[in-house]
């Protein structure tokens, strides 16, 4: 697929072009740093490339609270606004790979989430790669990297005067079918900026082997020890990209079923009608969590649940790092 | 602090004692600008403990999970000892079974506002008297110490640690730099009219994400129970509404009210950055002015609000 050019300062005018028949959702500046937001005027979007979002725009797909449907004397009706086609322009890699992650729970045609499918298939993703991966950030050891393509319908690489659109998808090329092709030394620098995010001390981690080594070490004391300063707050699950708990609740007085994110950090999470509950403490929760992310994940789909966004460490409270705590369980590095 | 090799001594003193079996702490974090609580159960392991600008959490709250019966060391700065003293009036600990370090604090700071003042990424930070010295890339960047602490310490005036088995350190009356006067975002709120407030009320709420870090972050948290988790009744729905997250903000200020010990940890555990000091500081004045209640200063007078004499004013009939 041929790469094309945006020459900076003809951005906004062609995301007003796009504007005319999508809706557009990018990044833009909110009172907690950056968030995804429906732009209508393109000189709002924030491209900072040392900052990503907090929250995380699994919640263009997956709404933190969503409306199933009303309910009235035993029939039901289905939420009426139905999603016009929307461009998501300014996703990081890291975050254009949850949405593919995302996909293998709630896209696949036999067992297919409508919430999720029809927002997913009127959306195209834009992705821009990151010059160095930011300060918190481990994509590149799990599996991915500041340009990674999972999940992205066009990936973005910033050059000094333009942006080059590299189309992944058929989608994606037909979008930006009439811009201007890239030419040899675009083309050439683009290479050489993607190469040089990749930082020398990171090393891909050895996934299969730490899903093994946390297996090993499930019937230890040993999650006890690394959950003792955890909160037991849902700060990593809604902010990680890829946690997609929820739980459904009937609305009564509003007579609607809603979905709404729920969290495997929570002590109710997994109480039982019988006041049982088969994870008590912290140990079991942190313990389902890292397992989840860096064992279950791998069992499933062979890829590891965790995109190394890195928003669980920059936003715990208690600077929890999970990479620190999966190498105090493992002794495996996963930088 | 300048001397915590002085802290570190007296953990490693009452561990190898065997007055306490474990001292709750501070250590490094994993990233610049970020401590981490540390256990320590070894007077071997006290090398570990620090105290900075970074420590942002109120380590009492780490004391509703032990078990009453065991004996901890915990390393107090004034707000965490009165929270300790708030926590045994409600009987939610044995004061004689803890050890209490004191020790004087020069403020907290905002780890996002040194982030967002940074030149690029950070690659270490440290505090050096009145300055705190960044390395961004390469390049050494100084900001003023006095710029950057979080509101609640700016406001801070009871600096001494309460009810502490020994003080290390000596309290500066005003260590922290009152010459600071730029209002707060608390001071500003106060000024305006309610129809305002409501709105500046109604626009820090709406980015809530329901992760309650707050509550879980806070000493005086404790119900094993939250109102937020009850269903039957249902009093505030776990949906991302306006009306829903209004009244949990509104509901957990009301339940701190004369119990909540302005320590802020609540702010800085919140990962969008919502302000709701402001609510519990209010409510805490109006607790002195009505009832001349101020937490943590007596060692046994309870908040007003949970119990009951004979001789108190029925404000609501009168």
């Amino acid at each position: 697929m041929t790469p094309k050019i945006i020459k900076k300062n003809a951005l906004q005018k062609t995301i007003k072009k796009w504007l005319k028949s999508y809706d557009l959702i990018a990044p833009a500046a909110s009172k907690e740093g950056i968030r995804f937001k429906r732009i209508t005027d393109p000189k709002e979007i924030v491209l900072d490339r040392y900052q990503n979002s907090i929250y995380p725009p699994k919640s263009i797909f997956l709404p933190q609270s969503e409306v199933m449907f009303n309910f009235e004397n035993g029939s039901y009706t289905m939420p009426e606004d139905a999603p016009r086609k929307r461009i998501i322009f300014g996703m990081r890699p890291c975050d254009a790979r949850s949405i593919w992650l995302l996909d293998t729970v709630f896209n696949k045609a036999e067992d297919l989430d409508i919430y999720w499918g029809e927002k997913r298939e009127k959306a195209l993703i834009i992705s821009i790669g990151c010059a160095a991966i930011c300060e918190t950030g481990f994509c590149d050891t799990v599996g991915s990297g500041p340009f990674g393509e999972e999940g992205s319908d066009i990936l973005i690489t910033e050059l000094d005067d333009a942006y080059f659109l590299k189309p992944l998808t058929s989608a994606g090329e037909k979008l930006i079918s009439s811009l201007p092709t890239a030419n040899d030394a675009q083309s050439k620098r683009a290479r050489a900026i993607q190469k040089g995010s990749i930082v020398k001390d990171h090393t891909p981690a050895d996934l299969g082997k730490i899903r093994d080594r946390l297996y090993d070490a499930f019937d230890t004391p040993i999650w006890k020890d690394i959950s003792e300063s955890c909160l037991g707050c849902g700060v990593c699950t809604y902010l990680c990209p890829t946690c997609f708990c929820f739980d459904i609740v009937d609305e009564v007085d509003r007579s609607e079923r809603v979905r709404n994110w729920d969290t495997c950090m929570f002590r109710i999470y997994s109480q039982e009608a019988s006041g049982h509950n088969p994870r008590p403490s912290k140990a079991e929760r942190t313990r389902q969590r890292i397992m989840h992310k860096f064992a279950y994940w791998v069992d499933n789909e062979g890829v590891s649940g965790c995109t190394g966004c890195g928003r669980c460490v920059a936003q715990c409270p208690v600077n929890l790092d999970i990479r620190e705590m999966v190498t105090t369980i493992t002794s495996l590095k996963i930088q | 602090m300048d001397d915590f090799s002085q802290v570190r001594k007296e953990a490693a003193r009452i561990l190898s004692k065997k007055k306490v079996d474990l001292v709750i702490g501070f250590k490094k974090g994993t990233i610049p600008l970020k401590a981490q609580p540390a256990f320590i159960s070894s007077p071997d392991d006290v090398e570990q403990l620090i105290l900075d600008g970074f420590c942002q959490n109120n380590l009492a709250v780490f004391l509703h999970d032990e078990p009453k019966d065991k004996r901890i060391g915990l390393i107090c700065r004034a707000c965490e000892s009165r929270a300790v003293r708030a926590l045994a009036i409600e009987h939610q600990l044995k004061r004689e079974n803890l050890y209490l370090i004191g020790v004087p604090c020069s403020g907290i700071l905002d780890w996002k506002k040194i982030h967002n003042a940074a030149d690029g990424q950070i690659t270490s930070a440290v505090e050096e008297g009145d300055q705190i010295i960044l390395q961004v890339g390469g390049k050494k960047q100084t900001l003023k110490r006095n710029e950057f602490i979080v509101d609640s310490c700016r406001k801070c005036t009871r600096r001494e640690p309460v009810g502490v088995d020994i003080l290390i350190g000596e309290v500066q009356p005003n260590e922290i730099g009152t010459d600071d006067l730029t209002p707060t975002w608390g001071d500003k709120f106060a000024k305006k009219s309610s129809n305002v407030r409501y709105k500046l009320f109604t626009e820090e709420t709406d980015r809530c994400i329901r992760c309650y870090a707050c509550r879980e972050a806070c000493p005086m948290c404790y119900c094993t129970e939250c109102f937020v988790d009850h269903i039957a009744p249902r009093w505030s729905e776990s949906m991302v509404t306006p009306g829903g997250t209004q009244a949990w903000h509104i509901i957990r200020a009301f339940h701190q009210t004369g119990r909540c010990v302005e320590c802020g940890a609540c702010e800085r555990a919140c990962p969008m950055d919502i302000k709701m000091v402001y609510l519990t500081d209010k409510l805490n004045d109006d607790m002195k002015e009505i009832y001349g209640f101020e937490v943590g200063a007596d060692e046994e007078k309870q908040p007003p609000f949970a119990t009951i004499t004979l001789d108190d004013k029925n404000r609501f009939t009168t």
